[in-house]
């Protein structure tokens, strides 16, 4: 049998075993539901995002009124929904009843209490325009010209700082899932290659395939059922931001969604490689958390970097350890998503990291390979080495 | 038919396997005895392909064995191991696949060990849920599951009740009947008496003994002579040149002859003695051949 095909058959084991585990299904839930839950916080008590406002208006002149600030209100983050009235006392009742958020009457807007200023400040933008080219209009002005003098394109802004404080949150939640599905997958292979280990199913399985085939299988088939939970947590959290109006869903998100998973994807088999060294080095469980812990260091150390760098992505610790394989899967990300990195260095970024795992990869195999049939006291790292040496 | 020549291995200072040589025929039953530490293990994971040897040979139908031959060897490690909490079927079926088989095939003959070893009502457990018994059927069943041309065990009987044991001895002369070779390491000297063809005593890394029972009994140098005199005097044949009694109970004796000793010297001599109720020659135990070549 080919190292593919056997490759494949580990890889399906894995998956299949891990979905149909209570344990993901429901931590899968849980995250879910907790991503979906802060996202919509943030629609429902962030300050950005539109209003949603219903507007009366009764008489030729209130609803031109209401129209324009019908089509200029997004700049005053409000949306706004016009009513007619025939009846400017019905229009009244509606205002005071709360039915309507501000009611057009002749002279007046009424509203059950204070206006909210973006809709006060739409409106009366609106009213000042519409009443400026009626006055031009009167005074022989052809309409469309008044038009053009009165509403002329508006200034494009463009920022030039790191304030941008959807995108920072957008980082910060991409880092923290990035080291939480990190951390934990890379110990699922840790803690499935001490399973076989500690089980003794692994003489069986080595009798049928060769050591590089069942790492290599362990390592994607776990390596899937993270990709896939985090690419559900990531949509759950984007779709249910825009939803709550926290974000307006665009092709920037889609861009981010790429970078988050092409990092994982990326961190996870270097950290993968990691995590079964430090699994198959011992042959207990109870073992395993020491010998992984200098793993998860480094993992933790990439993600408490990621917090000064939300706040000078340009700095010199950013562009180093955006660069560096080991923190690169948390850093780069951040940067990428706040877009303080040039295209060059993701690109170093990334052809750094393949580098580091195509070096990795060999090793980690020989090291287990040489290692797996080791069982008893965990083995120093050097013993380790020098059994990959002497296997074939 | 699956040889093994001249195998050296060495873990350190110790030395594994000294230039141990095996040989296993398709369709035999070849039991693997020898004290702790004599080397069993490391000739099988050898044989296997599981562990390198340091030299030597392994060869399959005359040829030196592939990595891919090996891989369709069925193997039963002396230490037990499965993934605790898979499906029996599922974990049948998935070890018949990285045998080889095609899905198809493997579901077909995961259900058909599963039914032929009794764990049917079990099949769709997990395996930690089931009794240590039934634990190492399922064992059998994925050292079985892919119909391996070869079978090596790793102390298949050890833990095993009566019922179990029938079951393994069952199994495993319907695998050898079927042309497979078979072998596998035992202390219970009795039960491989029994159900092998042949024997193969490993001491200290080297085969000391190999061969069917009855050519290993014959190999013996001196014939040993059970007799039983009723009313003899207990010294009765202690002046007979070239006999050496070797046990002694209350009923008779056991004698062991030198060469040049005739057995007619001994029952006239015991004629003489007494009334003479047993005279006949001692068929050596597979226990008493070991303990032989072994303390030799």
């Amino acid at each position: 049998m080919s190292f593919r095909r056997a490759t494949m058959l580990v890889a399906r084991r894995e998956f299949g075993e891990r979905i149909r585990t209570r344990a993901l299904q429901i931590s899968t839930l849980v995250t879910v539901l907790i991503v979906a839950a802060i996202a919509t916080a943030a629609g429902l008590f962030g300050d950005d995002g539109p209003e949603n406002f219903t507007v009366a208006a009764q008489g030729a002149e209130a609803v031109s009124i209401a129209e324009a600030a019908r089509a200029t209100g997004r700049s005053f983050d409000a949306r706004i929904e016009v009513k007619r009235f025939t009846d400017r006392t019905q229009a009244r009742a509606a205002a005071r009843n709360g039915d309507v958020d501000a009611a057009i009457v002749g002279e007046e807007i009424l509203g059950e209490d204070a206006l909210p200023t973006e809709l006060e400040g739409a409106l009366q933008a609106a009213a000042r325009q519409v009443r400026a080219t009626a006055a031009l209009r009167e005074e022989g002005v052809e309409p469309n010209a008044a038009q053009r003098a009165l509403a002329p394109p508006a200034l494009h802004v463009r920022t030039l700082g790191t304030q941008d404080d959807g995108r920072r949150g957008i980082a910060f939640v991409a880092s923290l899932l990035l080291y939480l599905q990190l951390i934990v997958f890379g110990l699922s292979v840790a803690s499935g290659v001490v399973e076989e280990k500690s089980s003794r199913v692994v003489e069986i399985l080595l009798a049928a395939v060769p050591g590089r085939a069942l790492l290599a299988g362990k390592i994607l088939g776990i390596g899937l059922v993270g990709l896939l939970q985090l690419a559900l947590i990531a949509v759950v959290g984007l779709v249910s931001a825009s939803l709550s109006g926290a974000i307006e869903l665009d092709s920037d998100h889609a861009g981010v969604l790429a970078v988050v998973l092409v990092w994982f994807v990326l961190g996870y088999v270097l950290y993968a490689a990691l995590y079964a060294v430090a699994g198959v080095i011992v042959s207990r469980q109870e073992d395993m958390s020491s010998s992984s812990t200098p793993v998860t260091m480094i993992l933790v150390a990439g993600y408490l970097v990621a917090f000064p760098v939300l706040e000078d992505p340009d700095g010199s610790l950013a562009t180093f350890t955006s660069l560096l394989p080991l923190t690169s899967p948390i850093v780069m990300p951040v940067r990428a998503v706040m877009g303080d990195a040039g295209a060059t260095e993701i690109a170093a970024s990334l052809g750094l990291l393949v580098l580091a795992i195509a070096l990795l990869i060999p090793l980690a195999a020989r090291i287990y390979e040489g290692s797996v049939l080791r069982m008893g006291k965990p083995l120093k790292l050097r013993e380790a080495l020098r059994a990959a040496r002497a296997t074939r | 038919m699956l040889e093994l020549r001249d195998l050296s291995r060495r873990y350190g200072q110790i030395v594994a396997l000294d230039g141990l040589s095996l040989t296993v025929p398709d369709g035999e039953v070849v039991g693997f005895v020898g004290p702790n530490g004599a080397g069993k293990t490391t000739a099988m994971r050898i044989a296997l392909g599981v562990l390198d040897r340091d030299t030597g040979e392994v060869l399959w139908r005359g040829a030196p064995v592939t990595r891919e031959q090996q891989r369709l060897f069925g193997y039963m490690p002396e230490e037990r191991g499965l993934y605790p909490k898979m499906r029996v079927d599922r974990h049948l079926r998935y070890l018949a696949q990285l045998h080889g088989r095609d899905p198809g095939a493997a579901g077909g003959a995961a259900a058909r060990w599963i039914e032929r070893l009794g764990i049917a009502k079990h099949a769709e457990q997990r395996i930690e849920e089931l009794s240590l018994g039934n634990q190492q059927r399922v064992q059998l069943a994925a050292a079985l599951v892919h119909d391996p041309p070869v079978l090596i065990l790793d102390e298949p009987f050890s833990g095993l009740d009566p019922i179990g044991t029938d079951v393994m001895s069952q199994v495993l002369a319907e695998r050898a009947a079927d042309g497979a070779a078979v072998i596998f390491s035992s202390h219970q000297l009795e039960l491989v008496e029994r159900i092998c063809d042949r024997v193969a005593i490993v001491n200290r890394g080297r085969i000391v003994a190999q061969g069917r029972v009855d050519e290993l009994r014959a190999q013996r140098s001196r014939p040993r002579l059970r007799v039983e005199v009723e009313g003899a005097p207990d010294g009765w044949p202690q002046r007979l040149a070239g006999v050496q009694v070797v046990a002694r109970d209350e009923r008779g004796v056991l004698l062991e002859l030198a060469d040049g000793a005739e057995d007619q010297q001994v029952l006239e001599a015991a004629t003489r003695a007494g009334r003479v109720r047993l005279f006949a020659p001692a068929r050596p135990t597979l226990a008493e051949l070991f303990r032989e070549v072994v303390e030799q």
